[in-house]
């Protein structure tokens, strides 16, 4: 079941260790967003930077007066609140045309316009003109995973860069997906993906939106950029508000212990379907577009269902949980009798049998008692036969470094499993056209005792 | 397979079908001809070429008609349907429906090499000529019917429309909601592109699409708080995701397959030749857009336009008009 992914040998070029955020405190367990239930956001222009050294002009949704970020703030709300978002539009656009009006729509949200700011009306929902501002409200009456983007001339400004993801806290708490038990998770994060056609950011940087009209972009689209939380890798797996990426605040490095919950919600950013794979594991899909899949209200996920590649479709949400314990491997992840690594499973030292009926997994370390002491099943080729990559701490074992040539490893100082998880449509595993990097990020399993932020 | 999957969870889908209004079985006879049309896009004086599907004049009309989908065919469960298809266009034509079984007479031709290659998936109507077609124990639920000859080149050139048989259970009113593209360049009469190059430049509703700047259609969708049954057909090529503002559609039959239990959701896949049968019901009276959220919201390289439609709700039914009848010994107010 769970292979070793050795993929990751050939990133180490693309890597710059500095960037990573594996020893900084800079990667973060929830998610990042702004909290609340009033909300002022603004529209305007930013500059997003791609790992192949390219710049887009690109419109995003600021938090109040902060910079325009791709995504928009996650905005994060509890289930109940009466919600208000204030949209102003400070949008500026090349060329003699006024700027466009823009717009958020609220999928699966009862939508209504504050009379005091009503914008005026466009095809979808209220705008706002430029300069000018409108004020939405609803009632986030139910849990879950939703998004957010602009309804004003959607085919264009979600391109540009409006839309972001919208997460409802049930009131059953901040470690609960939806007001259910089986939706509980340890962890979570979010898996906002997207996609760019450069020439369209390149067509309204030098001319402005109306010149979009005469080229044939917006209907025969070409996505040459992909993206996971706005970021495209191997710039996913760098810090979250760094500097050097200021329109680009969210990171996306999931990490967790074995034996733990991870939820992953997953939402469909751009205009093109995603399969995201997440190597590792499968993952049980419960919720599609902030709704529990249940036969009947209050019985919880039982029409959930495992995968281990996300379909993702354009506006819609997924929301699954991720578990690994390293069941399946037939060896044991702590060490084997083929090295000194003492550890116990159930009360038991390596080589010592397991009593009969005893629990399947140990309540601490997670470790599957069944393969307690069983060795790396492979002998490990002497050093100058090897071709090491920057996520190999030179041993099998979770938690455990050995030596390197000097050079070498440095990517996971704790000694964890790194599985990449990633558009399965490979195309996208690139920067337009220069591999590897866009819609792709690691998962760390970090050795119990080792912390997670 | 899907009658299996079916069986499984036969307490719930029994529970469904048990629903549907079915009817005795019946046979019905519809006339369609394929003739030669033109569909003027939106923002443009200049007509596409198209051909269409339209109810059969009794002769072949003597210059390209106003192109539209084919008629919708609204049929009960379990009846017989014929259609005889006369065929106005050049070359031939046949009628297929995916998910509808019949008996399927593959039509082979030799080429150049006196190679048996399949031209059609069932018998044709030659140029000129006329062919029948049955289907018994018509299945309930959406389905498009479409050209079966030739299917890259004809469907695409317009050939296709819908099937509706039976209705579900707590539907009030109903939609129907047909997606298509149009790529000019194939419709080129002089130097018709292949279909390898698909790219259209407009995306259709229901036949129709409005250029950037016009109001988007709006589709009467019965009233508040009365369910709407809406019937999605993609007679496209491309995918697209369907998106509707204001409650959540519940999704319960995809091909004509009733699903176990329904998907509540806000979006809905529509893959190229899929049909998807959705439960909604608008809480208040108003207008409530569906549109591509795949983002074919553009019309001839513009954004704006595409596939977005209003489902416009009307007034409430208020509780006290149902006595009136009672009341007054007046008949049934008929409420628009």
């Amino acid at each position: 079941m769970n292979i070793r992914i050795v993929k990751s040998t050939m990133l180490i070029a693309a890597f710059g260790a500095m960037f990573l955020a594996l020893f900084t405190n800079g990667a973060r367990a929830a998610i990042d967003g702004i909290s609340g239930s009033s909300f002022n956001l603004a529209v305007r222009t930013g500059q997003i930077s791609t790992p192949d050294g390219g710049s887009l002009l690109m419109w995003g949704y600021a938090d109040g007066a902060g910079l325009a970020q791709y995504p928009g703030p996650t905005l994060i709300v509890n289930q109940g609140d009466t919600i208000i978002v204030t949209l102003t539009n400070n949008l500026t656009v090349a060329g003699a045309a006024p700027p466009p009006n823009v717009s958020i729509v609220f999928p699966g949200q009862q939508v209504s316009i504050a009379a005091a700011d009503p914008g005026v009306l466009g095809s979808l929902t209220s705008e706002a003109t430029p300069g000018a501002t409108v004020t939405y409200e609803f009632t986030a009456t139910n849990a879950g995973t939703y998004t957010y983007y602009s309804g004003t001339d959607s085919a264009l400004q979600v391109e540009m860069g409006l839309m972001g993801a919208l997460i409802v806290r049930p009131t059953a708490g901040v470690d609960h997906a939806y007001n259910h038990q089986d939706t509980q998770f340890d962890r979570e994060y979010l898996f906002l993906l997207s996609e760019m056609d450069a020439r369209i950011h390149e067509e309204v940087e030098f001319f402005g939106p109306g010149s979009i009209a005469a080229t044939d972009y917006i209907a025969n689209y070409f996505s040459v950029l992909w993206f996971i939380n706005g970021r495209a890798a191997p710039d996913t797996m760098a810090e979250a508000n760094l500097a050097l990426l200021p329109h680009q605040p969210y990171n996306i490095l999931p990490k967790m212990h074995p034996g733990e919950r991870l939820l992953m919600r997953i939402i469909g950013g751009g205009r093109q379907m995603h399969p995201f794979h997440h190597h590792g594991n499968h993952a049980r899909i419960i919720a599609l577009d902030g709704r529990l899949l249940e036969s009947a209200p209050g019985l919880g996920p039982d029409l959930s269902h495992e995968v281990f590649t996300v379909p993702s479709h354009p506006g819609t949400t997924t929301d699954a949980i991720f578990e690994w314990t390293g069941k399946g491997l037939e060896w044991d992840i702590y060490g084997g009798t083929d090295v000194d690594r003492p550890h116990d499973c159930n009360g038991k030292a390596v080589g010592v049998a397991q009593d009969p009926g005893a629990p399947e997994f140990d309540p601490v370390t997670h470790e599957y008692c069944a393969d307690h002491g069983k060795p790396f099943p492979v002998i490990m080729p002497q050093q100058p036969d090897l071709t090491f990559g920057g996520f190999f701490g030179g041993s099998p074992y979770l938690g455990s470094l050995d030596a390197l040539p000097p050079g070498e490893g440095g990517l996971n100082p704790n000694g964890g499993f790194t599985y990449m998880w990633h558009s399965h449509n490979e195309k996208e595993l690139a920067n337009y056209d220069i591999f590897p990097g866009g819609m792709m990020t690691m998962l760390f399993i970090e050795a119990p005792g080792v912390t997670i932020p | 397979m899907n009658s299996t999957i079916i069986i499984k969870n036969v307490r719930s889908a029994a529970f469904l079908l048990a629903a549907l209004l079915l009817t005795t079985a019946s046979s019905y006879a519809l006339d369609l001809a394929a003739v030669e049309a033109e569909w003027t896009p939106p923002g443009s004086a200049t007509p596409v070429n198209m051909w269409g599907f339209i109810a059969d004049p009794g002769t072949c009309p003597g210059a390209p008609v106003p192109w539209t989908t084919g008629p919708d065919q609204i049929e009960a469960a379990g009846g017989t349907l014929t259609i005889q298809l006369r065929n106005c266009l050049s070359e031939p034509v046949s009628l297929v429906i995916p998910g509808q079984p019949t008996t399927l007479n593959p039509q082979v031709v030799l080429d150049g090499q006196d190679r048996p290659r399949v031209q059609a998936f069932t018998h044709e109507a030659a140029g000129g000529g006329s062919a029948i077609y049955t289907w018994n124990n018509l299945k309930p639920g959406s389905y498009l019917y479409q050209s079966g000859s030739h299917p890259a080149k004809q469907i695409q050139m317009g050939l296709y429309g819908a099937l509706k048989v039976g209705s579900y259970a707590g539907a009030v009113n109903e939609v129907t909601l047909l997606y298509s593209e149009v790529d000019p360049a194939l419709h080129s009469s002089l130097s018709p592109a292949t279909p390898l190059n698909y790219k259209p430049k407009y995306f259709l509703v229901n036949g129709q699409s409005f250029a950037p700047g016009e109001a988007a259609p709006g589709i009467a969708a019965g009233r508040a708080n009365e369910t709407l049954l809406i019937r999605f057909l993609n007679a496209g090529l491309m995918s697209h995701t369907p998106v509707v503002q204001g409650p959540y559609m519940k999704i319960i039959a995809e091909d004509g397959n009733l699903y176990p239990y329904p998907r509540e959701q806000y979006s809905a896949l529509l893959a190229a030749g899929k049909t998807l049968d959705a439960l909604w019901t608008p809480v208040k009276e108003g207008s409530f857009a569906i549109y591509d959220r795949s983002m074919s919201l553009s019309s001839n390289g513009a954004p704006g336009g595409g596939m977005l439609v209003h489902l416009n709700a009307g007034t409430d039914r208020f509780p006290w008009i149902l006595f009136i009848p009672a009341i007054t010994g007046m008949g049934v107010p008929v409420v628009p």
